[in-house]
């Protein structure tokens, strides 16, 4: 908008159709993006009132005690990170084998099955694990083969596949999407000159897709950083995460400031991550786009 | 209280027969809805007030016949909003209240009191009727989230009626803000057949929690009933904000917390699997598992715990006060009570409903456990609930590894 009005006067005639394509979008970024954060962060330096909730004040106090939440911050990290790595790990390969190993309807099918789970309830399908990992189910299954008590379900391991499990597409798509647009001639290439298939997958088909990798990481690693529910419901409330932290904040001890405080810091740190995600796969594009002019 | 479960059968017949399906906490109902904040309004708990008779066609024949009924009034208008627990209400009571007085009642339902307490206190709510737990009320009332009952608008209310043990207690001198809906426990549950010899104290719960049954005990996701029953184990009051005793609470529940199978209020799934034998429960949760398990138990501590009640009061922001008044002059009467105590399982505090509480619901010993069993419990007081030291210590607790 603003870069209309500073525009000559026969554009701005022209751009103001545009304009008012893009107030609704403007609208919906100050009413449910900015106007937010900014009442987040007016209560993050506020004090908690006697008897909970929100008491106005100009203060730092939350800030200073944000150190309290060390340890779920590192827990959320720490885990995310990881999962988010298992997640490429076990998305990558699917990624390639749908993208390059698979044709026509068999294709279609394929990735169809890697979208469909997404449209059941999130919920349902942790519940389902629950069930599963539970005693009556793969417990119960090991006990016939004589492994005795084995506990899966409230472990850092049920976390983490309950993790991968949910957003793994998120992980397998960008992937797919970046080597299904890959040029195949430069894989025939590759081999021709002689390079293996380790170092054809190294030095041609993992630059070009690593700008997909990184969108899979950070669409997976952002909302992980955030998860709230499947510690709960798959971790049995053992593993913390800063989102538990968050949700106790306001609904046990009813610190509204302090919440807002961890909620702001939150926020703050994943703008931060996405403008770097921005920055380094402009890098990464840039640099495609030069190899390929070689 | 704090969270519970909410399955409940249709009528007095199913208590002892019948097996439900599927069965939540209070926590897990917000979980399971994915609502978490939010409140979910039950539509179907009323009938779109167009639908309703209107108040001045409402014949008494469709009022109960007690003496008090619900009366038409034309002041009244067409909703209310009532704020409670999942399961907590007769739907045929609620709809009877409706179809004599053409005012609709929007139920939401909350996992917890601070639950509810996020709502009201955010303003603007629209709620008319909270029915929060017993130690949120001295807080609410400070803040004046809440008004002061007047007695004036509630005409058939008769203290005289009412249990003495549930009445006029600190939380709230002379019921001046707050009414019973209904009380309860939090207690022991275990398998019998597995808890060998019985837990009968939270000394031995947590004696045996990280060693005898390790792997199969569960505490419960809320700082009073679990490190409150923890302070109770070591010796000290329920409510204890006091630092060593705190602190002394905290290293053990903090050596504890690997050796247990879970933190969570969705008590009953893990205990009905026999993933847990064990367990932290409340009357709720004891009344059902109990209910479908000859094998199963829940005990009363005989070391103390937790004594809870659930009150109506008005929010001092209602928009419906005189319906809300009507409402609460009509819910309280023993019939209504009783028929509210016979589908929701928890006991009342009106004497003369229990009298008429279905005797299945009446004589079990776990829905209304000995007297004698209630007397070394406590009320939680708001001073735990408010406790930032006590909230920063079950943090400490839930976050450590």
């Amino acid at each position: 908008m603003t870069a209309a009005s500073r525009t000559g006067d026969g554009r701005t005639a022209r751009r103001r159709p545009a304009v008012l394509l893009a107030l609704p979008t403007a609208l919906w970024y100050l009413l449910f993006l900015i106007a937010p954060l900014v009442v987040l962060v007016i209560m993050s330096v506020g004090e908690r009132s006697p008897n909970g909730g929100y008491a106005p004040a100009i203060t730092l106090t939350q800030y200073a005690a944000l150190p309290t939440r060390f340890t779920p911050l590192v827990n959320t990290l720490g885990l995310a990170a990881l999962n988010t790595a298992i997640c490429a790990l076990v998305a990558f390969p699917v990624a390639y084998t749908l993208a390059l190993k698979v044709r026509g309807t068999w294709k279609l099918v394929l990735v169809a099955l890697v979208v469909v789970p997404f449209w059941t309830s999130f919920l349902i399908r942790t519940y389902a694990w629950m069930t599963l990992l539970g005693g009556n189910g793969i417990p119960r299954v090991l006990g016939w083969i004589g492994l005795e008590n084995v506990q899966l379900l409230n472990t850092p391991f049920a976390v983490s596949l309950g993790i991968v499990y949910n957003y793994l597409p998120l992980m397998v798509l960008p992937i797919y999407v970046s080597l299904e647009r890959l040029d195949r001639s430069l894989i025939e290439a590759s081999r021709d000159l002689g390079a293996g298939p380790a170092a054809t997958l190294r030095q041609v088909v993992l630059p070009l897709a690593a700008p997909g990798i990184l969108s899979g990481i950070v669409l997976v690693f952002i909302p992980v950083m955030g998860e709230y529910l499947i510690p709960i419901l798959l971790g049995g409330g053992k593993t913390y995460f800063l989102g538990n932290a968050l949700a106790d904040l306001f609904l046990q001890s009813r610190n509204w400031p302090f919440g807002s405080a961890l909620g702001a810091v939150f926020v703050a740190g994943m703008i931060v991550l996405v403008a770097g995600y921005q920055t380094l796969s402009r890098r990464l594009v840039r640099a495609g786009r030069e190899s390929s002019l070689i | 209280m704090s969270k519970r479960s909410t399955t409940t059968p249709r009528d007095a017949s199913e208590i002892t027969a019948l097996a439900i399906e599927r069965r939540m906490t209070r926590r897990g109902f917000l979980v399971g809805t994915g609502a978490g904040l939010g409140a979910l309004a039950l539509a179907g708990c009323a009938p779109p007030a167009a639908s309703a008779p209107p108040a001045s066609a409402a014949p008494s024949s469709a009022a109960p016949s007690g003496e008090a009924s619900p009366s038409a009034s034309a002041n009244l208008g067409d909703s209310m909003t009532l704020a409670t627990w999942p399961n907590y209400h007769d739907p045929a009571v609620l709809d009877e209240f409706t179809a004599a007085t053409g005012v609709a009642i929007n139920v939401q339902v909350y996992g917890s009191t601070e639950e509810m307490e996020a709502k009201i206190r955010a303003g603007n709510s629209g709620i008319d009727v909270v029915v929060p737990s017993n130690y949120a009320i001295e807080g609410w009332v400070k803040d004046s989230l809440i008004e002061s009952l007047d007695y004036a608008k509630l005409p058939d209310f008769k203290k005289e009626d009412w249990n003495s043990r549930f009445m006029d207690q600190a939380f709230d001198k002379g019921n001046a803000v707050s009414i019973p809906k209904n009380w309860g426990t939090t207690g022991i549950a275990f398998w019998s057949s597995k808890v060998n010899p019985e837990v009968t104290s939270w000394k031995q719960f947590f004696e045996v929690a990280g060693t005898t049954y390790k792997g199969k005990t569960l505490i419960v996701d809320h700082q009073i009933s679990s490190f409150g029953s923890a302070a109770v184990a070591m010796g000290y009051s329920l409510n204890t904000i006091d630092p060593t005793e705190m602190a002394a609470v905290e290293q053990m529940l903090i050596a504890l917390k690997p050796n247990l199978f879970a933190i969570s209020s969705d008590v009953q799934p893990p205990l009905r699997a026999q993933d847990t034998w064990l367990s932290v429960a409340w009357t709720g949760d004891g009344v059902q598992v109990v209910r479908d398990n000859a094998d199963a138990k829940y005990v009363v501590a005989e070391d103390g715990g937790e004594l809870w009640i659930d009150s109506f009061t008005i929010a001092a922001d209602a928009p419906h006060r005189d319906a809300a008044y009507a409402f609460l002059n009509w819910i309280t009467q023993p019939e209504q009570a009783a028929r509210e105590t016979t589908f929701c399982l928890f006991p009342h505090a009106n004497d003369k409903a229990t009298a008429l509480v279905d005797p299945a619901v009446k004589d079990n010993p776990v829905i209304y456990p000995p007297a004698d069993s209630l007397s070394k419990l406590e009320y939680a007081v708001n001073a735990t609930y408010n406790s930032p030291a006590r909230a920063e210590a079950w943090a400490r607790i839930k976050a450590s590894a």
